[in-house]
């Protein structure tokens, strides 16, 4: 016959139990206790399913064959304190009488004292804090934010403003680019200067096609192959940007077409932001 | 002139030239359009610096550097990245050899001349470090014992935009090792078409008793088109482009630009300029140039600069983006002064 729980056997090993007699010492309330090797007479016992508040729970760890009964190796654990039978919480699987089995006392001991169950100490009664004084602290806590939001936004502001005042002033395109085409004529350009050409010139047909918003890779290639445009960029690169400089004396005639500009071209939409 | 360079003669310029145009030839048979994305291959390629290329999947950034791999004539691996790679399965380690009971190393996919790094932000920031690390010293030390990568050496890494799940983002530190981050667009409707007309006339393949569905990748043509060579011919004409006074100028304006735009938090720093100079040079080359001008400057600003540049929280609040940013400084330059 197997156990009651197939594959699930917790009984231990034969020589590792010790005495029955221990294994019976009344455990306390709550603690799993074994009895092992309890032969009963008749068919075969199964647990009672024990609801939640039974005094006592049983588990039937090991059922084997033993003459005309079976041995059974019980566990049970007991949630009140006194004597128990463990009977009440055996049946027949065959749902015949149990009526001639013998008592089968166990006893659950208390560890707690009898009488004068511990009581918790009394709580002191302690001076309480001051009336609303989280609600005034949170309400002077909001003021100082908000102070400091304020002035931050103040500060802020004058500061941008005197930044913005305090800045030189913006020089257009036009007022940049002739006092430069006019060197450039006399051959009088700085090396920083130079570069500063090419780029006003690059800005100039960018704004004069419209380009603006186009994304600036795109806008110079655009350039280049304009019929204007483009022989003055090509130019200009053979002069400023070949190793041997190309055509420093043809500059002048290039440039002759922007010594004058309209104003009001070169600071239109997109002008001197 | 500021970068007077070792002469490199008109016919060694043409024949490079004629290398440049093979190989955009063979990568332009597997690859529609891109011509933008090959560029910058080339240009990482011909100049040593490492790229970066962004881009969301399907965009064929992997096909793309399988295809230059294989038309030009250099060692190459691929490492795609995931979250379970270590360091070790990059740079190498030691190995336990049972007939010895000693330690050998063994050297990992790292020492080859072209490295595809696939989707490194799929991996934990240590192993991104450990490469990074590696691309920049050009060494590598295994166990006891350090050695130096093969020459050339150049890492193409792909990553998917940061926003995607389940990424790791890369620092600006480590993205500044890389001379040029190229953020990849969708394809035009034309190209788009084409693309899909290219698949749809591949076949299947045989394997074993089944067969299965080819892709642009079991069709790649594996001859190169010329040696290293030419390659070095090339690193060598890039070297002899001439850099103007002027364009250094230039160079320092816009990065200058950078680091006083009120919107920048952080700006570039001098190896933005020398990456912008570099790529530039080879951009040039391309071009069949032997010298720089503004449109390289232009053309190569977004890829040298907007990985090095960090705008202010308040700015990206507004939604503003970086883009958005130094195309005002490049629309700026020559516009205005500060009297
Ligand atoms: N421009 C293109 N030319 C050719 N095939 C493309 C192109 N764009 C996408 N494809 C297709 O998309 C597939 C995905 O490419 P893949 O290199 O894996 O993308 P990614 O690495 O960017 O995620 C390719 O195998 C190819 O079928
Ligand atoms: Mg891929």
């Amino acid at each position: 016959m197997s156990s009651s729980f197939p594959g699930f056997d917790l009984s231990l090993p034969r020589g590792a139990l010790p005495g029955e007699d221990l294994l019976r010492a009344s455990p306390s309330v709550g603690m799993p206790a074994r009895w092992n090797d309890v032969v009963l007479p008749g068919s075969e016992l199964v647990a009672v399913s024990a609801d939640r508040k039974a005094p006592l729970a049983l588990r039937i760890v090991a059922t084997r064959p033993h003459g005309d009964g079976f041995r059974y190796d019980f566990e049970y654990w007991g949630l009140e304190p006194g004597a128990h039978d463990l009977r009440t919480l055996l049946q027949r699987r065959d749902g015949s009488s149990t009526a001639d089995l013998p008592e089968l006392r166990v006893e659950i001991r208390s560890v707690l004292v009898a009488e004068g169950a511990a009581l918790p100490n009394a709580p002191r009664p302690a001076e309480l804090p001051q009336l609303g004084g989280y609600g005034a602290l949170l309400l002077a806590g909001g003021i100082v934010w908000v102070a400091g939001l304020v002035a931050i936004l103040v500060v802020g502001r004058r500061r941008r403003a005197a930044e913005s005042a305090g800045q030189p002033r913006v020089r257009s395109l036009a007022e940049r680019l002739q006092p430069l085409v006019e060197r450039a004529m006399r051959g009088e350009l700085s090396r920083e200067e130079r570069a500063q050409l090419e780029l006003s010139l690059v800005a100039l047909w960018r704004r004069r096609l419209g380009l603006e918003e186009s994304r600036p890779a795109e806008v110079i290639a655009q350039l280049k192959r304009h019929p204007e445009a483009g022989p003055l960029l090509v130019r200009l690169e053979e002069w400023l940007h070949r190793p041997d400089a190309r055509g420093a004396g043809e500059i002048p005639a290039l440039l002759a077409p922007y010594r004058e500009l309209r104003a009001d071209e070169l600071d239109g939409p997109g002008g001197a932001r | 002139m500021t970068m007077t360079s070792p002469q490199v003669s008109a016919a060694d310029l043409a024949r490079t030239e004629e290398y440049i145009r093979r190989v955009r030839e063979r990568v332009g048979t597997v690859v529609v359009g891109q011509d933008v994305v090959v560029e910058r291959l080339l240009i990482a390629l011909f100049s040593g610096g490492h790229l970066l290329l962004q881009g969301v999947p399907g965009l064929a950034k992997t096909l793309l550097v399988s295809t230059l791999s294989k038309s030009i004539d250099l060692g190459f691996a691929r490492v795609q990245f995931t979250i379970d790679l270590l360091p070790s399965d990059i740079l190498g380690s030691e190995v336990l050899d049972q007939r010895t009971n000693e330690f050998r190393v063994r050297k990992g996919p790292i020492f080859t001349n072209l490295l595809l790094a696939d989707e490194i932000n799929r991996a934990a920031p240590k192993v991104q470090g450990a490469l990074l690390e590696a691309m920049q010293e050009r060494k590598v030390t295994i166990g006891p014992e350090t050695f130096r990568l093969p020459a050339p050496f150049l890492v193409i890494a792909t990553q998917n935009p940061v926003e995607q799940a389940g990424t790791f983002e890369l620092p600006e530190a480590q993205l500044d090792r890389f001379m040029l981050v190229h953020r990849l667009d969708y394809p035009s409707p034309a190209e788009e078409r084409e693309v899909l007309r290219r698949n749809a006339a591949l076949g299947i393949q045989r394997q074993d008793k089944g067969a299965i569905v080819q892709t642009e990748f079991d069709v790649l043509d594996s001859r190169p088109v010329g040696s290293v060579t030419e390659i070095v011919a090339a690193m060598e004409a890039v070297s002899s482009i001439h850099v103007s006074d002027t364009f250094v100028d230039h160079v320092v304006e816009v990065v200058h630009r950078t680091r006083t735009h009120p919107d920048v938090e952080l700006g570039c720093s001098p190896r933005a300029g020398i990456s912008l100079i570099k790529a530039s040079r080879a951009r040039a080359l391309m071009h069949g140039r032997s010298y720089v001008v503004p449109e390289d400057l232009y053309a190569l600003a977004e890829d040298a600069l907007l990985h090095r540049m960090r705008l202010k929280y308040g700015s990206i609040a507004e939604g503003k983006t970086g883009r958005q940013v130094l195309d005002e400084i490049l629309r700026s330059m020559g516009g205005e002064a500060r009297a």
